[in-house]
């Protein structure tokens, strides 16, 4: 299998169960040596660069925040009829991404994929970080944030409680969920590194904080018994949350009336979407992450080359559901459904319909080429595309739906405002500021999770039966 | 050699040579047998002899606690304590309640297989543990893999304890002294500390349900009808005659309700011009009579207007001492209802021009009948 230089010039050892999950000669100890002692050295000057690039986004979000709370709401586009805009769709847009995470880390974990543990948990960090950028929104497009805890049913001084039939409130458990859940199983995930760091590290300070996230832990096998199963229930409960939390953020949307969301394929269409945006993501980060930070002999070629794979077959899925909305809207002879969808690709908004279409559709079947798949160039203009064409789809969905519905006495224009970009843009720093801080403090790769698929890494007295 | 020892650690290089030491240590007989790895070793279970996890069982039942608890908790609120009808549902229909369920279901299972885990199962966080102070721990979370024999009575006897991991392949040997205090942060305390807090919001969300029940009109809950303020026909001890309600001053003029002239022309002579004299009330009076009254009474008021010869009738002097004489009200009333030929100029004008007009007029008259301090004025 030859997918790149690195590959084709290491030395693949013998009896590894899959190619190519690494390249060159790993042992534990020399895995601890490269992942781990990247957080105990002085980073680079492109980190503080990159650093101060992000914060610089960070704090236009700050700012733009800030002044919508100062004149509140209406610093945005937002107009009647289009009351949702950039605060939904960048809400959407960042649960989205933060599927992928979980995607990798427990529904590939079930399938026993071992190609996910050099990525997993880069890519849980990342949905932590993006949960965090996405609920943002909901906050702030209340216009009173510092009321935002009514949304949460307690028993409050006016005897009131909240409706559950609402979808907005099923948002706030779903994604609450989705948070504490990704915390959890992140956290979980990261003791026995934090434990080895704890015993790696010479700094007082460091030894301290490490000793106190570790929680003592000390790898004992009685230990690992319930650690083990608890890490496969989690991903079993991550893996049915998953599907759970994009089905009721599209919930949202279908359980109105408003014609191009009442669909009752919005669910597994958001959750792909969620996928797909959320794996081009991790593809950029990690290209990225692993030409910095010489992590080439673990995060290799295959790793990216099979996450192509699923991108294209996501991008194949969505495919499929902007035909089948095409479809319905002829099939159903529903006079404003057809109006709709006609709006998507003719209307004023015509051109974000096709910038989705390109950028989702047609820009990512150039993945079909393997050498597409393993190139650098192929891959982040892919990823990039995924990325802007699933922002648009979700403006698609929300304002041309919006913005002309049934009553034409009512429709109207959208603009968005430079607030409604600072704050989107203050999001993609908060979220690539956490990313980086991230980088330069807890590991990177599962240490723990690489080194039990290293060769001689299980016992083999056993016989074969434990090798999978 | 401390006189206690909490266990003695083998170290050892593979993963396969610690398992095919563990069958041998275990034969010795020696204290319990623990393994120490840089990460889970698959048959290491079976090997050391433990039990299956009880986790999957916990999950289990936690599981349906949440699923049963979102579903009460959603039922009694939306369809007992506050029914909101949605959509015409009836108070009770639950299936709107689903994706609740499905969240808090999820919400219970993960926490009791994370926290479970650490907390109740693992004993985690425990940092006193003499493994931590070790000098192979460096190694057990690195890459060696570690065989500990622990102490399980006084009797224990570290020296054959060492020298039966050295007889079953351990590389390095290392005793560990018993710790000579237990540790204050260890996962009982916080599993009680925890229990402690969750059990404190749960009694003060009741409180504070029950109380809002109980006593809405506690303070601070400050309503509206507490307001200090005097209701109607109640007495009053700050006026002198005792009475809440009080007469409007003389010549109150309620808020967009200037005085009309109804009735009789000598009823009306006690109505008061409410506009203030100021330079844009005389203007706009100056305008309305331009525009209305200057064609029949002329532009000085003395009944010498441009339609006199055809019009046929004979406008009123407003010169003479008679109009002179009249109240601010009598011409307000002639403005209004008209008089003699002259028509009603109500649906022409407004009340503050009808009023303005009068002040006009007025002006009118001290000008042709000017005395001598009024050219002291004009001509300060």
């Amino acid at each position: 299998m030859k997918l790149d230089a690195a590959t084709s010039a290491g030395d693949i050892p013998e009896g590894l169960v899959e190619p190519s999950l690494y390249v060159g000669k790993v042992t534990p100890g020399s895995l601890d040596d490269q992942v781990l002692a990247f957080p105990e050295t002085r980073p680079p000057r492109q980190w503080y660069i990159a650093l101060a690039i992000t914060l610089t986004a960070a704090l236009v979000g700050v700012v733009s925040i800030g002044y919508t709370f100062y004149i509140g709401i209406g610093a945005w586009g937002n107009t009647s009829p289009v009351f949702w805009a950039f605060d939904i769709i960048n809400f959407v847009f960042w649960v989205g991404i933060g599927h992928a995470g979980t995607l990798i880390s427990a529904i590939l974990f079930l399938f026993r994929k071992r190609w996910r543990n050099a990525i997993a948990r880069f890519a849980e960090a990342m949905t932590i970080f993006a949960v965090i950028c996405a609920v943002i929104f909901p906050l702030i497009h209340v216009g009173r944030p510092w009321l935002a805890y009514w949304l949460f049913p307690y028993p409050n001084q006016r005897a009131l409680w909240t409706n559950f039939r609402s979808p907005l409130l099923w948002d706030v458990f779903a994604v609450n969920t989705y948070f504490s859940v990704s915390l959890m199983f992140w956290y979980l995930g990261l003791i026995p590194d934090i434990a080895s760091m704890r015993d790696r590290t010479t700094s007082k300070l460091r030894k301290l904080i490490y000793t106190v996230l570790a929680m003592g832990w000390r790898g004992a096998a009685t230990h690992w018994q319930h650690y083990e199963k608890a890490y496969l229930l989690l991903a079993g409960l991550a893996t049915g949350l998953v599907l759970s939390v994009h089905s009721v953020v599209s919930f949202d949307f279908a359980t109105s009336v408003v014609p191009g969301w009442h669909m009752t394929i919005f669910p597994p269409y958001f959750v792909a979407g969620a996928i797909f945006a959320g794996f081009a993501m991790v593809v950029m980060v990690l290209v990225v992450v692993r030409e910095t930070m010489q992590l080439k002999n673990l995060i290799t070629m295959r790793h990216l080359d099979v996450m192509n794979k699923v991108i294209l077959a996501m991008s194949c899925i969505m495919g499929y559901s902007y035909m089948m909305e095409g479809f319905t809207a002829w099939y159903s002879m529903n006079e404003f459904l057809h109006h709709g969808f006609m709006n998507i690709i003719t209307g004023t908004y015509g051109w974000a319909g096709w910038v989705t279409i390109s950028c989702n559709i047609l820009i990512p079947q150039i993945l079909w080429f393997r050498k597409a798949r393993t190139s650098y160039f192929w891959m982040i203009l892919v990823a990039v595309g995924v990325t802007i064409g699933m922002w648009f789809e979700r403006f698609v969905i929300i304002v041309i739906s919006l913005h002309q519905d049934f009553l034409p006495s009512a429709w109207r224009i959208y603009k968005p405002t430079m607030v409604d970009f600072g704050v989107l843009l203050g999001t993609f720093g908060i979220f690539f500021t956490l990313v980086l801080l991230f980088a330069r403090v807890l590991p990177v790769i599962a240490t723990t999770e690489v080194k039990a698929i290293l060769p001689d890494a299980q016992p083999s007295h056993h016989g074969d039966d434990h090798h999978a | 050699m401390p006189e206690t020892s909490y266990a003695v650690l083998g170290v050892f290089e593979t993963p396969d040579a610690l398992m095919k030491a563990i069958p041998k240590v275990r034969a010795s007989k020696l204290g319990t047998v623990e393994a120490y790895t840089p990460y889970a070793i698959h048959g290491i279970e079976e090997a050391l002899g433990l039990r299956k996890s009880p986790l999957g069982g916990m999950v289990l039942v936690m599981g349906v606690l949440g699923a049963i608890t979102a579903l009460g908790f959603q039922y009694w609120i939306s369809a007992i304590d506050y029914p909101i009808i949605t959509g015409g549902k009836g108070a009770g229909s639950w299936e709107a309640f689903i994706p609740i369920m499905f969240e808090v279901t999820v919400l219970f299972a993960t926490f009791t297989a994370g926290l479970g885990m650490l907390f109740l199962l693992n004993k985690l966080p425990f940092f006193g543990h003499p493994v931590l102070s070790s000098k192979s721990i460096k190694g057990i979370t690195r890459d060696r893999y570690v065989l500990a024999l622990e102490a399980e009575s006084e009797a224990f006897d570290s020296a054959a304890a060492a020298r039966a991991l050295q007889a079953a392949g351990a590389i390095e040997v290392e005793a560990l002294p018993a710790p000579d205090r237990s540790p204050f942060l260890t996962s009982d305390n916080i599993l009680r500390a925890l229990g402690g807090i969750f059990a404190a919001c749960v009694v003060a969300g009741l409180a504070m349900y029950f109380a809002t029940k109980w006593f809405p009109l506690l303070a601070p809950m400050k309503y509206m009808q507490d307001q200090p303020r005097l209701n109607a026909q109640k007495a009053s001890t700050f006026f002198k005659d005792g009475h809440g309600m009080q007469q409007p001053v003389a010549g109150t003029v309620a808020r967009g309700h200037l005085p009309t002239a109804t009735g009789t022309q000598e009823e009306a002579a006690s109505l008061v011009n409410p506009l203030p004299r100021t330079r844009e009330v005389f203007a706009t009076g100056r305008k309305v009579y331009t525009n209305r009254c200057e064609v029949c009474h002329g532009a000085v008021g003395n009944g010498v207007g441009s339609l006199t010869a055809a019009y046929g009738a004979k406008p009123a002097n407003l010169q003479a001492q008679q109009f002179r004489d009249y109240p601010d009200g009598k011409i307000y009333w002639a403005i209004v209802n008209g008089k003699n030929s002259m028509p009603s100029h109500a649906p022409y004008l407004s009340e503050p021009e009808r009023w303005a007009v009068v002040h006009y007029v007025r002006a009118l008259q001290r000008a042709q009948n000017a005395k001598d301090e009024d050219l002291k004025v004009a001509t300060r």
